[in-house]
């Protein structure tokens, strides 16, 4: 659509049943969309730069796991904490699906109720990150590349994690000043995107660095 | 019971429970065709793999050997 | 008579174009912050021609130092941060941006029939990281500028001068505003054509810069990976590439040359596409083998992700896996090759209007296909291992990168000067400007292949006796090189003042863009034509629909070809 996004009014948000503004946003939001897309496919490549970092490292350079410095193994990272933190993570996933499902049949209660607790799980992700960055006992950030690797690659997803809760924080905002309709909720749809992916990323980290 | 098997049992009962609500709105999504649909419904079946992760990880199957 | 869809606006033109696509009033908004993709174009014109310049400066620098075996022009160590600098700033700062952001943003959105791209303001951002970045690189030159090359390998990168941690920033920001236009190109690109334009009615520059999209978003954020690896080394001492701590310098030329023949590739493509464009449009024939040619650029690009290693055969890497990456890189000519034969086959039997921009052309097919041949035979373990880190390597990228990016885009800034500005430029100018230009760089980068082959080595800022004359031969011819740059810019000047002006169309062109004024309008298009054919079939009418249509007339939406609906 030869329309630029910056061309057209911002007119209040009404539903157009069909008509003529009604096609200028859906072709708009068909943008939107795929450009958002992209943008998480470029956010995937970030990681698997740095996976790819952590895999090569670990499989082709270093003769053991965890490395042994100063003639001592490193100890493994606590398995089982990760699991519950994941549990939590996981589980915000699960709300905010039922957030965005909630907000396209019109229950805007049950909307602000999912949104909510996945901020709260999302928070307690968070808290449970720095939890585990205390007790972790690798040798720090710059010790050796268990350290590099792990606090790089999870801080980077705990950052967009942080990023995450932040963008979910102005979503519900925007929600509660009446911006999106119940046909008309593009920033949402975004919302539960990006936070599915960061959820996904957290598979792959919780696997690499808890299961391998 | 350390806090280490309550860290287990918790993960365990919350995985079993997140991954059903994962499957249940995977089911719902199943028959949309938007962009948006097909990578939730993507991103959701992922989400439910990696609460398999959690149930292997909780007994111990993952990481070989048993983890800490 | 023309129908038009309830509670749409209809009028004359400009009353209508003022509600979906109002132009800005300030001189601000006009000149400076500026959403329009054509604007913003020029402006990654200028800031990319000042960076060639400082660029092509440092060059000449090289080449006076080296008019000697052991000059004295400067110091050894500031060789090293001044041909570092060069290349940095050539690869990042001049060809990537001039090839992207000039031309893409200038040509490809009227190509496509479109108003602008999908996000103004992302391109607006995109841009604005540009200048900002160089002035970071630059300024690296205050405290110590980086001296490992543009490839920065570990461990000497991580013992580098401080301006190095600013090269990392710089090079990162500006990987950032890459993956942006990627976005942004791709989306316009697959959303925004003019309807009845299916891809295989696209101009060939567009499917150019399709081609080129994925590397945009896909290889460069692999880069900004490696850069910020490097960085928090440097800075915090995260030991991604030390091996004492378990990191491994080999690392780095996997995660950096990942990225880094994607984006050689970025460097060429489009221009490529500008070939593509000039050459039936000077032949008066239609493009031989649209579709070879159109595919061969989604096939290059594809591909380009599967060759890095062939960067490090002398890094040590086990043999079995130099083969699959030596046969790759070797099978990468056939796409290339089917577009030089189409390119030929397009000139052949041609009505052939030697203008500047065909000169360019031409030029361009000799020196890229000898620049891709010494790729060719680098790609080549056995020879790589004897030519690796000489100036035949030097010869080689030269030739692809000036021979091939640089001639293109003369090629491009000729062709399209006069839909820019509404000026011609000096015609007799321009072909003096191409000949000086085309002897003195074989002058100055043939000698380069016998050097390296000599077993001259790159990177060094002396050099054994035996290697003098040609480097002098080089060097005088460089200096050559720097007046035709000049005689180029004055030539761009001189059009302001006495160029003849231009009509819409002085090429007799069949592309979108020109069938606007020069310059164009604001808002590109009255109306949005319909697109019934590909445009090279010079001869037959041109495909389009609608162009002068009346006002309020049915206008088709890409939502449906069939079923039109007026958008205002």
């Amino acid at each position: 659509m030869a329309v630029s996004v910056a061309s057209h009014g911002h007119d209040a948000p009404h539903d157009d049943h069909g008509g003529h503004d009604d096609i200028i946003y859906n072709e708009t939001r068909d943008m939107r969309l795929m450009g958002f897309v992209l943008f998480l496919v470029s956010d995937v490549v970030l990681f698997s730069s740095y996976i790819f970092a952590y895999i090569y490292l670990r499989n082709s350079i270093q003769p053991n796991w965890p490395p042994i410095v100063n003639g001592h193994q490193l100890p493994r990272l606590d398995t089982a904490f990760a699991a519950f933190n994941s549990v939590v993570l996981f589980g915000s996933g699960v709300t905010m699906h039922y957030a965005l499902e909630n907000w396209k049949h019109a229950n805007k209660g049950r909307f602000n109720l999912f949104m909510f607790f996945t901020i709260l799980l999302g928070l307690g992700f968070l808290g449970g990150q720095a939890y585990e960055y205390a007790h972790a006992q690798i040798g720090g950030w710059s010790g050796n590349i268990f350290g590099a690797s792990f606090f790089t690659l999870t801080g980077m997803h705990g950052g967009h994690v942080a990023v995450g809760v932040g963008f979910l924080i102005a979503l519900w905002i925007q929600a509660q000043r009446g911006v999106y309709t119940q046909s008309k909720f593009f920033g949402l749809t975004a919302g539960t995107l990006y936070w599915h992916f960061v959820d996904v990323i957290w598979v792959v980290l919780f696997f690499l660095f808890y299961l391998w | 019971m350390d806090l280490a098997t309550i860290e287990k049992v918790v993960a365990f009962i919350g995985a079993l429970i997140v991954f059903s609500f994962a499957l249940v709105g995977l089911k719902g999504e199943w028959p949309k065709s938007g962009l948006d649909d097909n990578v939730t419904k993507v991103l959701l079946g992922l989400m439910a793999f990696g609460c398999v992760l959690v149930v292997l990880a909780c007994f111990g199957v993952l990481p070989h050997g048993g983890g800490a | 008579m023309a129908t038009v869809a309830p509670g749409v606006p209809t009028g004359p033109y400009h009353a209508v174009l003022d509600h979906i696509h109002p132009e800005p009033t300030s001189f601000i908004r006009k000149y400076i912050f500026s959403i329009d993709a054509k604007v913003i174009g020029i402006q990654y014109m200028i800031t990319g021609a000042i960076f060639f310049v400082i660029a092509g400066m440092l060059a000449e620098i090289i080449r006076t130092q080296l008019l000697s075996p052991h000059g004295a022009i400067i110091s050894a160590a500031t060789y090293n941060s001044v041909y570092s600098m060069h290349g940095s700033a050539m690869v990042w700062f001049v060809v990537i941006p001039l090839l992207t952001g000039a031309f893409g943003n200038f040509v490809m959105p009227m190509q496509i029939g479109a108003r602008d791209v999908a996000f103004p303001w992302l391109n607006l951002v995109a841009f604005w990281i540009f200048p900002v970045a160089g002035v970071i690189l630059f300024s690296s030159f205050l405290i110590g500028a980086p001296d490992a090359g543009w490839t920065e390998y570990p461990p000497i990168s991580l013992q580098g001068p401080p301006g190095t941690n600013l090269w990392c920033v710089a090079v990162f920001l500006i990987g950032i505003s890459s993956t942006m236009t990627g976005i942004n190109f791709l989306v316009t690109m697959y959303k925004m054509r003019a309807p009845g334009m299916t891809f295989t009615r696209m101009p060939l520059f567009v499917w150019a810069q399709f081609a080129t999209t994925p590397l945009l978003f896909i290889a460069t954020t692999a880069l900004g990976a490696a850069l910020a690896a490097l960085f928090i080394e440097r800075v915090f001492g995260v030991p991604f590439y030390d091996p004492k701590r378990g990191g491994s310098p080999v690392l780095w030329q996997h995660m950096f040359w990942f990225y880094s023949h994607p984006a050689v590739y970025i460097m060429i493509i489009p221009g490529f596409g500008i070939i593509s464009e000039v050459l039936p449009t000077f032949a008066r024939k239609p493009i031989f083998g649209y579709k070879m040619i159109a595919f061969s650029s989604v096939a290059i690009s594809l591909l380009s992700f599967s060759v890095w290693a062939h960067h490090m055969f002398t890094s040590g890497m086990v043999p079995w896996l130099q083969l699959p990456f030596m046969i790759i890189t070797m099978v990468i000519a056939i796409p290339t090759g089917v577009k030089i034969f189409s390119w030929m086959a397009t000139l052949w039997g041609g009505s052939i209007n030697w203008k500047t921009p065909a000169l360019y052309a031409a030029g361009f097919l000799i020196t890229f296909t000898y620049g891709g041949l010494t790729g060719f035979f680098l790609a080549a373990v056995p020879l790589d291992y004897h030519e690796h880190g000489t100036y035949f390597v030097v010869a080689h990228f030269h030739y692809v990168l000036y021979g091939g990016s640089i001639m293109s885009m003369f090629a491009g800034i000729y062709y399209w000067w006069p839909k820019m500005t509404g000026r011609m430029y000096n015609e007799k100018l321009g072909q003096l400007q191409f000949w000086v230009t085309f002897i003195a760089f074989n002058a100055t980068f043939t000698p380069m292949h016998w050097l390296g082959l000599l077993g001259m080595p790159r990177r060094v800022a002396t050099y054994d006796p035996q290697f003098q004359f040609w480097n002098q031969f080089a060097t005088y011819s460089s200096y050559v090189m720097a007046l035709a740059t000049v005689l180029f810019f004055y030539i761009l000047f001189d059009s302001f003042r006495n160029g003849k002006k231009a009509g819409p169309n002085p090429w007799g062109a069949r592309t979108l863009e020109w069938m606007v004024s020069s310059p164009p309008p604001y808002y590109n298009f009255k109306k949005i034509p319909a697109v019934l054919a590909a445009p090279y079939d010079f001869g037959n009418p041109l495909p389009y629909l609608g162009l002068d249509a009346a006002p309020g007339a049915t206008e088709a939406t890409p939502t449906s070809v069939s079923h039109p609906v007026p958008t205002y």
